[in-house]
């Protein structure tokens, strides 16, 4: 589909689309049929670019018809680029501008503690979001407010918009930052479902999950290279994608 | 005006659960009853305003009412995006308060001074920015964001105004409020200037020109049949204390051109031309050009012209 729009943003996709799966499969519960439902477990996208993993994912698990995926970023389509909410199932905010999803989340996890609601909230962001400080504004307010419903899920994959995360702000020591901030902090194989889901399981504080990932997973002329961070696939290059894909899962 | 606010959402409130007041740590002395008494439906953020305005649309998608409290720009330029996007744009049912409208803040300096929300807030999709002129137009309109859901800004001005209004008023979405009756032209104000739009149109009642003058709340959804009615019956002045560019005075001038109506109209507002100037709000408004004199002498201009 990346291809099919010439799209960009295919390696931050293959980064984290392991953990939008097994956030759909269990991890969070959060179905077709309780998509509605006062205490579902919110899931938000909040490095709206990876969007196609999340369309891919919420498309297999029957939010919407599989061939919406075809028109992905076409003229009045329903799937655009970036995470956008209005008109598509199962996504509860629209994102694109980093920075935004954890305070919304934050929010929202706030007042199903004040209003005793049971779902717990999900938050998925990049590596390169942590340069906001929107996310350690949150990640204060979270701990504060003993956020325990409050789960951020970071997909580290070292590489941001122009190079290394260490070699354009650096990040480390990454996991002790959160730990200062009051998080429970697990670090996993992001591309590993069971430790994800573990790692995702109650705690009495808000957790920080960082996933661990190799960006452009799977192709092994993606990874690892900001080069696809931008990049369509284009011809040969899809169906070589394919073969290690198809042979990689 | 922000007393009343806040006496009016507590009073509201405590009706209604649904309704949550966070703010950006400010509203000392004024937030202290609701948060003390209501403090399940109280947030205080801390100081940082971005994410106070995320939360605030995370915590309306739930179903809620929230009023996000701050002064100055801080609730309305500090987080603009988060506007944008996670309120105007996902439709969340969130309040942005700001006190100290215009010189409110006059001695505090250039960063407490807000001359440019207006615009910024009415060019958001779904945004209704509403200016209450005084404590009785505050009252009725917080009672009427309490009963919408739609994405809103209210600008309210600091403390101590006196009302405008001698007697109790209706309120209707999209109508202004006459203050007086005349038959040369018409003076519309928002906001706590409305006591300069009157010193002038005293003057030009002394001189025989009778105005009417008129309080205009919703600067996104205008008084459309009156404007159709004052265009024709002679010159406008449109009077607000906020940048000539994109405030009240641009929404009509864009309402009339969009109607195809040439009529004479001229927009008093902050002339800015030395934004570091501190002083009193009455010192700030005059050394601005919001003075009723400035304001008779453009009617009597166009008048003539």
């Amino acid at each position: 589909m990346t291809s099919a729009a010439n799209a960009s943003h295919v390696a931050s996709a293959l980064s984290v689309v392991d953990v939008l799966s097994s956030l759909y499969t269990g991890t969070a519960l959060i179905t077709p049929e309780n998509s509605e439902a006062k205490d579902r477990d919110i899931v938000i996208l909040s490095k709206g670019h990876a969007a196609s993993a999340l369309y891919a994912v919420l498309a297999l698990q029957g939010f919407f018809p599989m061939d919406w995926l075809q028109n992905y970023c076409q003229d009045d389509a329903p799937l655009g680029g970036h995470v956008t909410s209005k008109g598509v199932p199962g996504i509860e905010l629209s994102t694109g501008s980093l920075g935004h999803g954890l305070p919304y989340g934050v929010g929202i996890a706030m007042i199903r503690k004040l209003t005793g609601n049971a779902g717990r909230v999900f938050v998925v962001m990049s590596d390169g979001e942590c340069n906001e400080g929107t996310t350690w504004e949150s990640a204060m307010i979270a701990n504060h407010h003993n956020l325990d419903n409050l789960v951020v899920i970071v997909d580290r994959n070292r590489i941001q918009s122009l190079t290394f995360t260490e070699d354009t702000l650096k990040l480390e020591p990454f996991a002790d930052k959160w730990e200062a901030f009051g998080w429970e902090t697990r670090i996993v194989n992001g591309h590993d479902y069971n430790e994800l889901k573990i790692a995702c399981m109650n705690s009495e504080s808000p957790i920080c999950v960082i996933a661990e990932t190799t960006k452009g997973k799977g192709v092994d002329f993606m990874e690892n290279s900001v080069l696809w961070h931008y990049k369509s696939p284009g011809g040969s290059d899809v169906a070589k994608a394919f073969i290690q894909l198809s042979e990689n899962y | 005006m922000r007393d009343t606010f806040a006496q009016t959402l507590f009073e509201e409130a405590k009706k209604d659960k649904n309704i949550i007041l966070m703010t950006g740590d400010l509203g000392f002395g004024v937030l202290d009853r609701f948060q003390q008494e209501l403090p399940k439906q109280f947030v205080n953020s801390g100081v940082n305003e971005q994410t106070l305005m995320g939360m605030a649309a995370g915590i309306a998608s739930t179903g809620k009412r929230v009023f996000v409290y701050s002064i100055g720009n801080f609730p309305t330029l500090r987080c603009l995006e988060q506007i944008r996007n996670d309120v105007c744009l996902m439709n969340n049912s969130v309040v942005v308060v700001s006190v100290g409208a215009g010189y409110a803040y006059g001695p505090q300096g250039y960063t407490h001074h807000a001359l440019e929300d207006i615009a910024v807030m009415r060019a958001l999709p779904n945004m209704q920015v509403i200016v209450p002129a005084d404590p009785i137009e505050t009252r009725l309109l917080t009672q009427l964001l309490v009963k919408t859901n739609l994405p809103s800004y209210l600008r309210l001005g600091r403390s101590n105004e006196k009302n405008i209004h001698s007697k109790d008023i209706d309120i209707t979405q999209g109508r202004f409020i006459e203050i007086e009756k005349g038959k040369f032209g018409t003076l519309i104000f928002s906001g706590s200037i409305g006591d300069i739009a009157l010193k002038a149109a005293a003057n030009l009642k002394f001189i025989n020109y009778p105005v009417s003058v008129v309080s205009c709340p919703f600067i996104t959804n205008l008084d459309r049949e009156y404007l159709l009615e004052a265009a024709a019956k002679g010159p406008i002045v449109t009077i607000e204390e906020h940048s000539s560019r994109g405030g009240l005075g641009s929404a009509i001038l864009e309402f009339l051109s969009f109607a195809k109506i040439t009529s004479s109209l001229a927009i008093i507002a902050a002339d800015q031309n030395n934004p570091s100037q501190v002083g009193s709000q009455d010192f700030l408004r005059k050394s601005n050009g919001l003075s009723p004199e400035r304001i008779s002498e453009n009617f009597i201009a166009l008048l003539e012209s």
